[in-house]
């Protein structure tokens, strides 16, 4: 098993009232999986993604990766495990603009402290992969949006992660772009890596195998 | 990993190319005022520390204890050399010197002149023995023991005898003062180091046997004392130096003038160890004139240094918190690819060592222009090339990093700080950014620039006061020249001010002591005995002929002038004359006072006036007619300016005709008054340019912060616009926040300024006051500084066109 969150509640104070951002989650994930959450906005797509990225605290509830208990492990520990088994997407890309695309797909390599050889076999790998090679040297405000996404999605995979999170890896893509997403990520899963994507899309929703309802933050 | 922190700093930079100047502007006009003062420091803390055994070197001087006051005195009396090498027990070497001059030397080979050779001075064996010198030629042994030889060093030897070697000049002779024939025995190396010890001439003690300084190199009184004698002794190691004072206080009792015990003053001597020779004010190095370092000045320009590397250092961290939500997005990134925090402190802070390390590189130029700005405020061995050294060098590597720590460690911290969730979700909105400490750091930088104002404005004030004021003599049109000092005939001086008289130009002459008004003092203590009562008072006097008063303009209230030279009367001023008890002008008409045993009738009475800097009160006066009469004083018509340089050829020609070997030097009495306040002018140079770079600096820094403002308000400046509001509107609303933090800098400035301006007046007998109006308009100015600085900014932004500002939104 990969992962499995155990009666994960969240919640923040507002005017003296808790508001409950995640309410009794328990999920298990097995590896291989392709998991789409699927809910509308505000129904803690998001936060249940940045939950399971370790991105994010929990109020209440048991979180175990990979037989790790995240839920009891300091943040530097954690830091290490997501370092190494997680890899993230996001809606806005999140490239760092002053880097090349060679440069952003080299960073999580440079924090997993790799040889220069070694990086450099592996970017030029990832970018043969994704075809874009020629594209290296451009900035990322030089790309379209469809290319930056690709970048995103090469610069998750780099470090060879059991899992990607992806939320909503689409939302700022039109549809031929987003197909191209999509279906980039059903040949990954076809390779064996675990996927977990937030999306309101049922069309991309579709792609996954399992698919898990939100709203208000419990299970549906 | 390293390579791509490089890569995104530089790209960092370029993106923002106006904050990485400001910043390298504002910490570089730091650092090189640091560079400039640190070099004075460093200049003034490494004077005569190479001696071999310096730390047992020490000189001898007298300190007195009177009722009211303690006085600090570098010479001591002459015997008490002598009486030094007697105590055998606790000292290695004595050296008894005398510091000297003559008017001439010759060089007999050549026959050449050369004048007022400088640094000379009497000596014995002691010397060489206590500061040792690399002979060149001769050796220390026995050197200086018989009369009539001379040591001198290697530059004075290029000097006499030019492309001749030391063991050649060894054995000439040359001659001081047409008469004194001396054969140098002896060339030593110049010292290679600083020092104090500058002397050239080294001339042996018993060579004055047969001058005219007899009296003072072998003066057997214990009771007079010149600042010229100097004793200076090297210790035995290990040397007990409690006991080695105790003798000093014994010999002290024993040499006692009983009668100024009496009068409650206590003389002792002691030891002044050479490494504080340089630095010590109370007894100065060896002549009061030369450079020497003044440890409140050196205070306060480190802390000068301190206030603008402190202000370059807060623009720094302002603009870089300022710009945080700029980076929020890379460092989110980062967090969830993987970096620590500790990784993201590194990196920034090597950021800003990059940038410090910059700043330092420019501030170099910097300093060098500095260097040449203020060249008249420092010796002139003092540059950049000091920065060889290597203490300097580490020195200058521990400020940058020190600077970057400072700096650089906030903002790091701040920046590595944001939660990756939040950042990408992008819930850090430019518009939460609220920054208080900022405005503290600003509201800090504005007191200090305000603060600079005010004291510059106020010490201007009070120069203007001091040089305006009605010192209660003539100033204008009026100089003096000094007759040679060694030419002591009367005939002489008589003809040259009977020739300056027959100038046309020329209204009034009068042969004289010194100006009414000047830096020397010279006086006496007399007895006035009133009924049933003594009164002791210092008068200080002033000797000239008839017409001195009436050159100078200054009024007798009462009586009449002395009548003629010879006969000792005095014309006290009103000072004087309440000082002895009369209130009247016309009571103290007859009365006689005593001094020196002698009673002296008091014939008039004169007007007080300033004769010294207005710093000092005036003190009890008398003119007398004297007979040491050695300065000729004369006044222009004022009619005719236009023609004095033409009067001061004429007399250039007749002091030729006179003194045809001595220099000319005419002195304008307004010239002397303005000598009086150089220390205060200095003050206000240098005030002027710290005031100027502290509020560059911080302008710079508000400039940016305005810059970073209106861009984070850019959409609310377009909707405020698209909802009517006109071009005054926005630039008041966007220029407010920070006119406010002007404002309460003002606030915070204006006591301390006070404050501290009122103890800097305490110095002087006669101030201006502390108007209110200096600080409303150095409040004023300051706002409207900021003013302009802002409206650069905000104009520009306010003038934008609205639909596109939204539009990229």
């Amino acid at each position: 098993m990969l992962l499995q969150l155990n009666g994960i509640f969240k919640w923040v104070q507002q005017g003296g009232q808790r508001v409950f951002l995640l309410k009794d989650i328990n999920l298990e994930v097995e590896e291989g999986e392709f998991i789409s959450i699927m809910g509308p906005s505000g129904s803690g797509k998001s936060t249940l993604l940045n939950v399971i990225g370790m991105l994010d605290d929990f109020d209440e509830g048991e979180y175990n990766f990979l037989d790790e208990p995240v839920h009891q492990l300091k943040e530097k520990h954690r830091a290490n495990l997501y370092k190494q088994y997680i890899g993230f997407v996001f809606q806005a890309y999140h490239l760092i603009d002053e880097l090349t695309v060679y440069e952003n797909l080299e960073m999580p390599l440079l924090y997993k402290k790799l040889k220069g050889s070694e990086r450099k076999a592996m970017v030029a790998d990832m970018l043969d992969r994704f075809g874009i090679v020629g594209k290296k040297d451009l900035f990322p405000t030089q790309l379209s949006g469809g290319q930056q996404q690709l970048v995103g999605v090469a610069r998750a995979l780099i470090s060879k992660p059991k899992l990607i999170l992806a939320d909503e890896p689409t939302g700022n893509l039109n549809s031929k772009q987003s197909n191209e997403i999509m279906e980039l990520f059903k040949e990954l899963n076809d390779d064996g890596v675990t996927i977990i994507q937030a999306t309101h899309n049922e069309k991309n929703a579709a792609y996954g195998k399992r698919t898990l309802n939100l709203l208000d933050g419990r299970k549906v | 990993m390293f390579r791509n922190y490089i890569k995104i700093a530089f790209r960092n930079i370029w993106k923002n190319k106006v904050f990485f100047l400001i910043n390298i502007i504002g910490l570089s006009i730091g650092l090189s005022s640091a560079f400039v003062i640190g070099a004075m420091i460093y200049y003034d803390f490494t004077f005569d520390k190479f001696h071999k055994d310096g730390e047992r070197i020490y000189r001898v001087v007298t300190d007195t204890k009177g009722p009211d006051q303690e006085g600090h005195f570098r010479g001591v009396p002459v015997p008490l050399g002598n009486a030094l090498k007697a105590e055998v027990s606790g000292i290695e070497n004595v050296s008894t010197f005398f510091i000297t001059h003559f008017n001439t030397i010759r060089i007999d080979a050549t026959g050449k002149d050369f004048k007022n050779p400088e640094d000379i001075i009497f000596a014995e064996t002691g010397y060489f023995e206590v500061f040792e010198y690399d002979w060149l030629a001769g050796s220390a042994k026995n050197i200086l023991d018989g009369p009539n030889e001379v040591v001198i060093t290697e530059k004075r030897a290029a000097t006499y005898f030019p492309n001749t070697s030391a063991q050649e000049v060894l054995g000439k002779t040359v001659t001081y003062n047409d008469s004194i024939i001396v054969k140098i025995t002896g060339i030593v190396a110049n010292f290679k180091e600083r020092s104090d010890f500058t002397f050239q001439e080294f001339v042996s003690r018993k060579t004055a046997k047969n001058t005219d300084m007899n009296y003072g190199v072998y003066n057997e009184s214990w009771e007079g004392m010149s600042s010229s004698t100097q004793v200076f002794i090297k210790a035995k190691e290990k040397a007990n130096l409690e006991s080695l004072k105790g003798y000093l206080i014994g010999l002290a009792k024993e040499h006692e003038n009983k009668k100024v015990v009496a009068r409650g003053y206590i003389t002792t001597y002691g030891l002044q160890p050479l490494a504080e020779l340089h630095m010590n004010d109370d007894y100065a190095v060896f002549d009061s004139t030369r450079h020497r370092a003044d440890d409140t000045v050196l205070l306060g320009l480190s802390l000068i240094a301190l206030f603008l590397l402190i202000l370059g250092c807060i623009n720094f961290i302002n603009l870089n918190t300022a710009q945080a939500t700029k980076r929020a997005k890379e460092i989110g990134i980062r967090k969830t690819l993987g970096s620590s925090k500790s990784q993201l402190v590194y990196q920034f802070l090597g950021e800003t060592l990059f940038l410090t390390s910059t700043a330092a590189i420019v501030s170099i130029f910097f300093a060098s222009g500095l260097f040449r700005l203020f060249s008249e405020f420092m010796p002139p061995d003092i540059g950049l090339a000091l920065f060889r050294n290597p203490i300097l060098i580490f020195c200058t590597i521990v400020l940058v990093i020190l600077i970057t720590i400072f700096s650089g460690f906030y903002p790091a911290l701040v920046l590595s700080q944001f939660k990756p969730v939040l950042v990408l979700k992008n819930q850090i909105l430019p518009g939460n950014d609220k920054g208080s400490l900022r405005k503290y750091l600003t509201i800090f930088q504005f007191v200090i620039a305000q603060i600079f104002i005010i004291a510059t404005l106020l010490v201007g004030r009070q120069i203007n006061y001091m040089m305006t004021k009605d010192m209660g003599i003539k100033t204008k049109s009026v100089a003096y020249i000094g007759t040679p000092y060694h030419i002591h005939s009367e005939v002489k001086r008589q003809r040259f001010a009977k020739m300056i008289e027959a100038l046309p130009e020329i209204q009034e002459v009068s042969l004289a002591g010194g100006p009414p008004a000047s830096n020397n003092y010279a006086g006496r203590s007399l007895t006035y005995f009133a009924e049933g009562k003594q009164i002791n008072i210092q008068l200080q006097l002033l000797n000239g002929d008839k017409n001195y008063l009436n050159l100078y303009g200054i009024k007798l209230l009462a009586g009449r002038k002395p009548l003629n030279d010879s006969i000792r009367e005095y014309v006290v001023n009103e000072t004087g004359m309440k000082l002895l008890g009369f209130e009247n002008p016309q009571d103290i008409i007859g009365q006689t006072v005593k001094a020196d045993d002698k009673n002296i009738p008091i014939v008039g009475v004169m007007e007080d006036f300033n004769q010294r800097s207005l710093r000092s009160k005036i003190d009890p006066l008398a003119f007398v007619g004297g007979n040491q009469n050695g300065t000729v004083h004369f006044s222009f018509r004022t009619d005719d300016t236009k023609n004095w340089p033409n009067a001061i050829g004429k007399i250039e020609d007749a002091w030729k005709s006179i003194y045809p070997e001595d220099d000319f030097k005419v002195q304008f009495m307004d010239d002397t008054i303005k000598q009086f306040y150089e220390q205060e002018r200095k003050t206000s140079v240098l005030l002027t340019w710290a005031t100027g770079l502290a509020i560059a600096i911080s302008c710079l820094g508000l400039l940016g912060l305005v810059i970073h403002t209106t861009e984070r308000r850019t959409k609310e400046i377009g909707i405020r616009k698209i909802l009517g509001a006109t071009l005054a509107q926005l630039n008041l609303l966007l220029c407010k926040e920070f006119l406010i933090l002007v404002g309460i800098a003002f606030v915070i400035a204006a006591p301390i300024a006070w404050w501290g301006m009122n103890n800097w007046l305490q110095d002087f007998a006669y101030k201006t006051e502390l108007s209110w109006w200096v600080f409303v308009l150095s409040g004023v100015a300051m706002l409207l500084i900021a003013l302009v600085i802002i409206s650069i900014r905000t104009i520009a932004a306010a003038n934008r066109n609205p639909v596109k500002s939204l539009r990229t939104e």
